[in-house]
């Protein structure tokens, strides 16, 4: 009998260590459209120019992958339609990294050297990004990022990204927080790469003003009870609170912070430009603060801004096809593809002038702000892309 | 003071849910023998099918109360489908089984409401203070759903005929032949039950939790780990267990660091496999021979 139950709490740890194994393989479930979609038809003509796209279209990131997933297919229809870049097709390789660090590393192994792509695109967050980058490199093949971590171009050749810096961003944060003249921030922050780092850069930036961090508590990308961290936070007694991560986590943050009655003001970083935020956070969300891409604010933009032309044109064009609202990183991803288009027209597909022709973008308008990339600024955007928005009865208003 | 309180209610809320996943684990172990794997999909099928009544436009509470009966079928169907027709059914076979049926099952989930968390709307009621301690109306009802769902699959297998002779299926399948217990109803009602309590647990910690094809891999393993500190027999133990790593798992996430939470768990189920695996209860019941 002692046998028996041996072999049965043997059996349970077993289908146990199955049941999480299982985890990383069923994922697969979920790769939509693996290898061609859109572009341009059924064979690959050895004209057509080759686009490989990471994006973390299930998983953590889901909320950003599939708009941006979405926003590409649209662009490389609109691209093929108008005859294709200097007459060659655009053909799309889309591959889902599941929000992992190790499959997008397989994915870009996959479409460099099986697909050959001509350049890549992705990932939607930090640290998928951080793992294409040195494939790019070792490759040498350009790559951009729709992702936010200065990490990812910090002192590379060969990626680039569309996403604001994060110390733009902080640097625009600090700017609010010195205006309102507050001092201690506690801050909760995405454990993985987007936020890491930040609490550290904050404290660097706003030494000027005196900002100081006052606590720093930390969150899985995938949580949904926030209860402990903003427990530890409320107890230092800061001035201002930062919530730094992506929706859905950001939202339940939100919303766990009014509920555990945090009354000082609420930041919350660049990456709760989306629908996702305001659903999971709905009323909890009046008031927060975020420095954004003008994007959301479209409609109360001011009429000769210069990106008010492209972000319009991108709305409707978005709204029309999928019937929704693109987010702020639909827009990363229509910067990310358009500064390829622009360069893939200006410099073909030899990987090197290709390069040479991202570096040179120069006050390109797009939708997250008007970018001129530099040998050592690959990101291309200051904190004048961003603006202070808050959020009044599920809408985006612009802040004060 | 306040902070404790505050993590150790929370862990209440969140042990709740665990503890009807427990259930669902212990009501079919406690028939069959079978370790059901799909337990957490029934949770997560039931909550993102409420999502979708509700963005239809039925009431919340009319969503819930029309999900659970149908997940229940589900969870009935699925047993018939999957588990009735094999022979001769060992823990080891059906924790296989069933595990490759709750593949099955997210890979649906993930093709019908695609790859985003959603959650609904809370339940009717305003949040509150209390001595500090911030109560959200939602944890309430959590609890109190629980509370009465637990018990009442409680007095059904201790207190009626008919729960009773669930058991006997268990401990004297022959016997329980010879006076006119058919274990094929016996897996169907304990498969109904399992299919109720998931779907319950589903439908009230959405709100909170969140429901997406992947969140009852968690909920599922979470209720496991309940569910094996009775010896996946002991409905009370289960519930018990549940509650405690609920508070536990807050008690790590405030006091050490967030990122153990979902550790905490599997360190529990490492010792108890190790120092009891029969349960926290003890002794190893003669009649599971």
């Amino acid at each position: 009998m002692q046998r028996r139950m041996r072999m049965i709490s043997l059996g349970l740890a077993l289908g146990l260590a199955t049941t999480s194994l299982a985890a990383c393989a069923e994922n697969k479930g979920g790769s939509t459209t693996p290898g061609a979609t859109g572009g341009g038809g059924g064979s690959a003509a050895a004209g057509d120019i080759k686009i490989g796209v990471v994006l973390d279209i299930t998983g953590a990131g889901a909320s950003l992958g599939v708009p941006e997933r979405q926003t590409i297919e649209m662009l490389a229809e609109q691209v093929n339609a108008a005859g294709g870049i200097n007459g060659r097709k655009v053909k799309l390789f889309v591959e889902d990294n599941q929000s992992k660090e190790d499959v997008a590393a397989t994915a870009t192994n996959k479409l460099i050297n099986t697909e050959k792509v001509d350049i890549l695109l992705g990932a939607s967050r930090t640290g998928p990004s951080l793992a294409m980058r040195p494939i790019a490199e070792k490759a040498e093949i350009p790559m951009i990022s729709l992702a936010a971590n200065a990490k990812i171009v910090d002192g590379s050749k060969w990626v680039f990204k569309t996403a604001q810096n994060d110390r733009v961003v902080l640097e625009k944060m600090v700017d609010d927080m010195k205006a309102k003249n507050i001092k201690k921030v506690a801050v909760a922050r995405d454990a993985s790469g987007f936020g890491e780092g930040i609490p550290e850069m904050l404290a660097e930036v706003g030494k000027a003003a005196g900002i100081e961090v006052v606590k720093v508590e930390k969150f899985a990308p995938d949580a949904t009870d926030f209860t402990s961290q903003i427990t530890n936070l409320r107890s230092a007694n800061p001035e201002a609170v930062l919530i730094w991560g992506i929706p859905p986590a950001a939202g339940l943050g939100q919303k766990a912070a009014k509920q555990l009655g945090v009354t000082v003001p609420i930041y919350q970083s660049h990456g709760i430009g989306n629908q996702a935020f305001l659903d999971t956070a709905s009323e909890s969300a009046n008031g927060v603060l975020a420095p954004l891409g003008r994007m959301l604010v479209a409609d109360q933009l001011k009429a000769d801004d210069p990106q008010k032309p492209v972000v319009t044109k991108f709305i409707a064009d978005f709204k029309a096809k999928y019937n929704a609202n693109p987010s702020t990183f639909a827009g990363h991803a229509y910067d990310g593809f358009m500064i390829a288009v622009e360069s893939l027209k200006k410099a073909g597909t030899d990987k090197v002038k290709l390069r040479d022709a991202i570096e040179q973008t120069s006050k390109w308008p797009g939708v997250s702000g008007v970018f001129t990339m530099t040998p050592t600024d690959h990101s291309g955007l200051t904190k004048d892309a961003l603006v202070m928005v808050t959020v009044d009865n599920k809408a985006w208003k612009l802040a004060g | 003071m306040t902070d404790l309180l505050q993590l150790v209610f929370a862990g209440l809320a969140q042990g709740a849910v665990y503890v009807l996943v427990a259930l669902g684990f212990v009501a079919i172990f406690s028939v069959r023998e079978i370790v059901n794997l799909v337990q957490g999909e029934y949770a997560a099928l039931a909550g993102l099918a409420a999502v979708s009544a509700v963005a239809a436009g039925l009431p919340l509470l009319v969503a819930a109360v029309i999900v659970v009966p149908l997940v229940m079928g589900f969870a009935v169907l699925l047993e018939r489908l999957t588990i009735a027709p094999i022979k001769h059914m060992t823990p080891l076979t059906s924790i296989i089984l069933t595990l490759g049926v709750s593949t099955a099952v997210k890979a649906v989930m993930l093709l019908l409401w695609g790859p985003e968390a959603k959650s609904l709307p809370n339940f009717p009621g305003s949040d509150f203070f209390l001595g500090g301690v911030s109560i959200r109306s939602q944890e309430l009802w959590i609890l109190g759903i629980s509370a009465v769902v637990g018990y009442a699959v409680i007095w059904f297998y201790e207190h009626t005929v008919r729960g009773k002779s669930l058991r006997a299926c268990a401990e004297q399948p022959v016997a329980a032949r010879l006076v006119g217990i058919s274990p094929r109803t016996a897996t169907v009602v304990a498969f109904a039950i399992a299919g109720l309590v998931g779907a319950v647990a589903g439908v009230v910690g959405s709100p909170i939790y969140l429901s997406s094809w992947t969140s009852g891999l968690t909920l599922g393993l979470k209720g496991f780990v309940a569910a094996t500190l009775g010896g996946l027999t002991s409905l009370r133990v289960a519930m018990l267990g549940g509650l405690g790593l609920g508070i536990l798992e807050n008690l790590v996430a405030g006091y050490l660091s967030s990122g153990y939470r979902d550790a905490v768990a599997f360190v529990v189920l490492v010792l108890v496999l190790l120092f009891k695996p029969h349960g926290l209860a003890g002794k190893p019941t003669a009649v599971r021979v």
